[in-house]
């Protein structure tokens, strides 16, 4: 136990082996709950051909736990299953992710550059009208409903500023090979300037309004804790240092508050891939957020189960990455930290 | 022999805390010496750690507000200078060592990185950026004190002329031989050594929860010495520790403060810390001043009936039977003061006058130095109490 690369990689390891539990035990639990409730593929697929519902029919009439049996063992072959109809579900899973790894990122960043320093100016003014100002601000990034606000962005916001308010690029496909799936990194890689100016006004709406709706609990965590931290006498012997009152605040204050702040924004980090469904179904990101949505009948389109329970699958990694992630940095953050 | 680094006139704080309102200093007047050691006493909650943090306007205000007074620091009242020019006051102007050693290191950064950046900062201000290189007479000796004084520099004129002008050109044509890194390096580590650390090159990389308190003290006490300041303010820099370790620190401090031709304002409750360190002692009771003076007139002579109190209750080692004695009486409490004199209920010459008037400010008393001072109607009588 201790601080070295050892331990370090240790911590990451075990960390690593937990999240296949975790992992198994979503994967059952989607798995049996969206196949339970196919009782009749007539119902649930009704413009099926003859054929589909044929397949469909000869798939969930057996017992569930022979489905189940089949789908992991596929599963751990590499064979992510696929629709109904036979559109296999891996290929969009891997265009997806990236793609909504890149919203995420993004929205992060806005938040980080965002709402921490709104937090340390809250507690700057605690009680006075920065702090309310704050307040108002995040409170109502916080109330608004993902859906409304990224509809009333879409419409109103995107006009107004000129931004682009659908897909990744004004044109697709894109005129160079797409190695990540990023819109910005790839137009970068292929060295295309125009074309990563496009993909860039192209994420600037979804990740403002996806970092909008949830900057409160960064700005929030940010405040209180520099709140707890501005009395301490460290912060007053780097006052007596004569450092100037930004270098206190920045520097010494705001390192120790950042150590909780980064545990919730690992949190939060769950939060914002549940964002993207609605926030990628919108704007026509082409993630897996919006895989998520017509994997699940959304849209009117034919559900899609190997789908929806690959995306739950998914997020939840995604989750105990970034918690992980979080773990990680707080260690970094704060040198009384032993990673184990 | 009126040089005074700082001169406190007048000054009141209080706290407003809902609708009460705590008058923790009032009417507190003193002056620190160059080059001498003042110490105030008092006990807990009698406004000593708030005068403390006043002058160099580290209270938060609010709930502190400064109600008035002027505090005279090389010229300049900090009472009018807005918070936002303070850091160019503090650090190399008046500096800090504060109570509790376990808080008052950064508990994220290495220890070189904050001995560091006060270096860095002086350095800065010296005039030339980034580290100094030093030739003779080597970090120690402050006779030449290189440094132009905070006021100097807050009123825009960093570089002072004459000797102290020549002292800085070269040390800035050092500088640009010199690689800045490695001497700040050196610097640090000097510092570090200064305070009697025996293996600064390890405790560089070490983090301050790897230290005990008394290190952490010291490094506290290399870092504010490191900025050559003007003013050291020690607020009860000894108090949070062990016996032991108090007294080892505070023997360095007398080294230090024989090396280092710094006034220094001594905060404590310990009336025998005060009396190793201090060239004056104030006594402070209930937010005022009641006697200042020459620490050995005071001792052998105390002119407030608060003092001499204080003094018979202080734990002596020869003494070794019987109670020890206490001040009879309760702290008053400072949002409902008593009328007249603060210390009349618990004052064994107490009179009518006493009840009725406020507590004179502080006078000369006849037949002592003019430099002591009592704020008691009957100063003259004090020695004759038992």
């Amino acid at each position: 136990m201790g601080r070295s690369p050892t331990d370090l990689a240790i911590f990451i390891g075990k960390r690593l082996l937990q999240l296949i539990p975790v992992l198994l035990g979503i994967i059952i639990l989607t798995f049996v709950f969206t196949h339970l409730s196919v009782a009749n593929c007539s119902i649930w697929y009704p413009h099926a051909g003859k054929t589909t519902l044929a397949l469909c029919q000869a798939q969930f009439s057996k017992p569930i736990w022979v489905q189940f049996w089949t789908y992991f063992v596929n599963l751990l072959h590499g064979n992510w299953g696929a629709s109904v109809t036979g559109v296999p579900v891996y290929p969009a899973i891997a265009a997806g992710v990236p793609a909504t790894l890149e919203l995420v990122i993004a929205s992060l960043f806005l938040m980080i550059v965002i709402g921490i320093p709104l937090g340390v100016m809250a507690a700057q003014t605690a009680g006075r009208w920065g702090d309310h100002l704050v307040r108002i601000f995040y409170l109502t990034g916080w109330a608004t409903p993902t859906y409304l606000g990224a509809v009333i962005a879409a419409i109103f916001l995107a006009p107004y500023f000129g931004l682009p308010s659908h897909g990744e690029y004004t044109y697709t496909p894109p005129p160079f090979h797409q190695w990540t799936h990023m819109s910005v990194v790839d137009a970068l890689l292929a060295g295309n300037l125009p074309w990563t100016w496009d993909a860039f006004k192209h994420l600037i709406l979804p990740a403002s309004v996806l970092a909008f709706i949830n900057m409160g609990i960064a700005t929030r965590m940010t405040r209180s804790s520099m709140l707890e931290v501005l009395p301490l006498d460290y912060v007053k012997s780097a006052r007596m240092k004569g450092l100037s009152e930004f270098w206190v605040m920045y520097k010494h204050a705001l390192r120790n508050s950042l150590i909780t702040t980064t545990t919730v924004l690992g949190v939060t980090a769950g939060g914002l891939l549940a964002g993207t469904v609605v926030i990628e179904e919108v704007f026509g990101w082409p993630g897996i957020g919006a895989y998520a949505y017509t994997a699940i009948g959304g849209g009117g389109a034919a559900p899609n189960f190997d789908g929806a329970v690959a995306v739950v699958a998914v997020f939840a990694v995604g989750v105990v990455i970034a918690n992980l992630i979080a773990d990680i940095l707080y260690g970094v953050l704060d040198p009384r930290v032993e990673w184990r | 022999m009126s040089d005074p680094v700082v001169a406190i006139e007048g000054l009141t704080i209080d706290y407003i805390v809902g609708a009460g309102r705590f008058r923790a200093v009032s009417d507190v007047s003193l002056e620190v010496e160059r080059g001498h050691v003042v110490g105030i006493v008092g006990e807990t909650g009698c406004g000593k750690s708030t005068l403390a943090q006043a002058i160099p306007r580290l209270l938060p205000e609010p709930p502190a507000t400064i109600g008035g007074g002027r505090i005279l620091f090389e010229g300049i009242d900090l009472v009018k200078v807005p918070l936002w020019k303070m850091p160019g006051i503090r650090g190399t102007g008046i500096n800090m060592i504060f109570q509790e050693p376990l808080n008052s290191l950064n508990p994220a950064f290495r220890i070189y990185d904050q001995v560091a950046e006060a270096v860095h900062i002086r350095n800065v201000r010296e005039g030339g950026k980034g580290a100094v290189v030093r030739a003779e007479p080597g970090p120690f000796d402050y006779s030449k004190r290189p440094n132009p004084s905070a006021g100097d520099a807050w009123r825009g004129k960093v570089v002072p002329g004459g000797a102290v002008a020549e002292e800085i050109h070269r040390k800035q044509v050092d500088r640009q031989v010199g690689g800045s890194a490695e001497d700040l390096k050196k610097e640090v580590l000097d510092y570090l050594r200064l305070v009697r650390i025996n293996d600064p090159e390890t405790i560089l990389n070490l983090y301050p929860h790897e230290l005990s308190g008394g290190m952490r003290q010291r490094i506290m006490i290399a870092m504010a010495l490191s900025e050559k300041p003007s003013l050291l303010i020690a607020d009860e820099p000894t108090s949070a520790l062990d016996v032991t370790i108090q007294a080892q620190v505070l023997t360095l401090m007398k080294e230090l403060i024989e090396e280092v031709n710094t006034s220094i304002l001594f905060i404590s409750h310990d009336l025998g810390v005060i009396a190793e360190t201090a060239d004056e002692l104030g006594v402070m009771y209930a937010g005022k001043l009641v006697e200042f003076g020459p620490i050995a007139e005071i001792f052998q002579s105390p002119r407030h009936p608060y003092t001499k109190a204080l003094l018979r209750a202080a734990p002596t080692r020869y003494k070794t039977d019987g109670p020890l004695l206490s001040i009879a009486g309760n702290v008053p409490n400072l949002s409902r003061p008593p009328p007249g004199c603060r210390f009349h209920p618990r004052c064994p010459i107490a009179r009518p006058v006493c009840r009725e008037e406020p507590g004179p400010p502080l006078a000369a008393i006849p037949g002592s130095s003019e430099n002591h001072r009592s704020a008691c109607h009957f100063a003259t009588e004090v020695p004759q109490i038992p």
